[in-house]
């Protein structure tokens, strides 16, 4: 696993209507700046600061985090699933990393 | 040594300045705002924090957003959640602190809560 690397799970059977639980996970250090490294240079900031959440072409969330979210951020929120479209979460840091990962709501 | 704040949830200056500069000045009502936290986190590094509501979500009127603010972080607001209706994630404290959950409505209103969290170890640096 790399910076970067990430997963959007959803439950393995969905039905019209149901109310969803989207789980995403990225991994990501999430340096606050504030810690050294043993040989005592500075670990610069780096962690994500935004992130959104379409679901087809509609954006349904939108996080906004500091370095107080932990390394490897996971988040898990309701999603009432209403079609079939793709979910797409967007991860994006204080040094340009853009990081995309998509899953598709299918009925069963 | 356990706790290092005054006992009540009374906010410090700099949570107040930190909520005015993104608030304004609205009130914050204590209400309507549920988390779950541990009372005792032995890993400040990875604190669980679930937030959610008791209002109703109707189109007219739904919380829009969840705020969570750690008094002595060295970020004070940690996250902003809009557009969920409960938000399950892991945050990081520093030391022992109080943590406040505050709900954002599409109208405006601001509802707290505020839990004391004991930290074992430093997750800030």
């Amino acid at each position: 696993m790399a910076t970067g690397d990430a997963r959007v799970l959803l439950p393995p059977s969905i039905t019209n209507g149901d109310a969803i639980y989207v789980r995403a996970i990225i991994e990501h250090p999430m340096d606050t700046g504030f810690f050294r490294t043993a040989d005592g240079q500075p670990i610069p900031a780096f962690f994500i600061n935004d992130v959104s959440v379409m679901y087809g072409d509609e954006q349904i969330a939108h996080f906004e985090w500091t370095s107080g979210v932990s390394r490897d951020p996971s988040v898990t929120f309701p999603l009432k699933a209403t079609r079939e479209a793709p979910v797409t979460v967007t991860w994006k840091d204080n040094k340009g990393g853009v990081y995309h990962q998509t899953v598709d709501v299918r009925f069963s | 040594m356990l706790g290092h704040g005054p006992d009540d949830d009374e906010m410090t200056d700099d949570v107040k300045r930190v909520l005015h500069a993104r608030f304004g000045d609205r009130t914050l009502t204590k209400a309507h705002v549920q988390f779950d936290i541990p009372e005792n986190a032995p890993d400040g590094r990875f604190v669980p924090i679930f937030l959610e509501t008791d209002l109703p979500q109707t189109p007219d009127h739904y919380v829009k957003a969840f705020h969570v603010i750690v008094d002595h972080n060295p970020d004070i607001y940690v996250a902003g959640f809009w557009g969920v209706p409960s938000i399950d994630t892991r945050i990081k404290m520093r030391r022992t602190s109080y943590v406040r959950a505050i709900a954002e409505t599409n109208t405006g209103e601001l509802y707290v809560s505020a839990k004391k969290v004991f930290v074992t170890l430093n997750g800030c640096g």
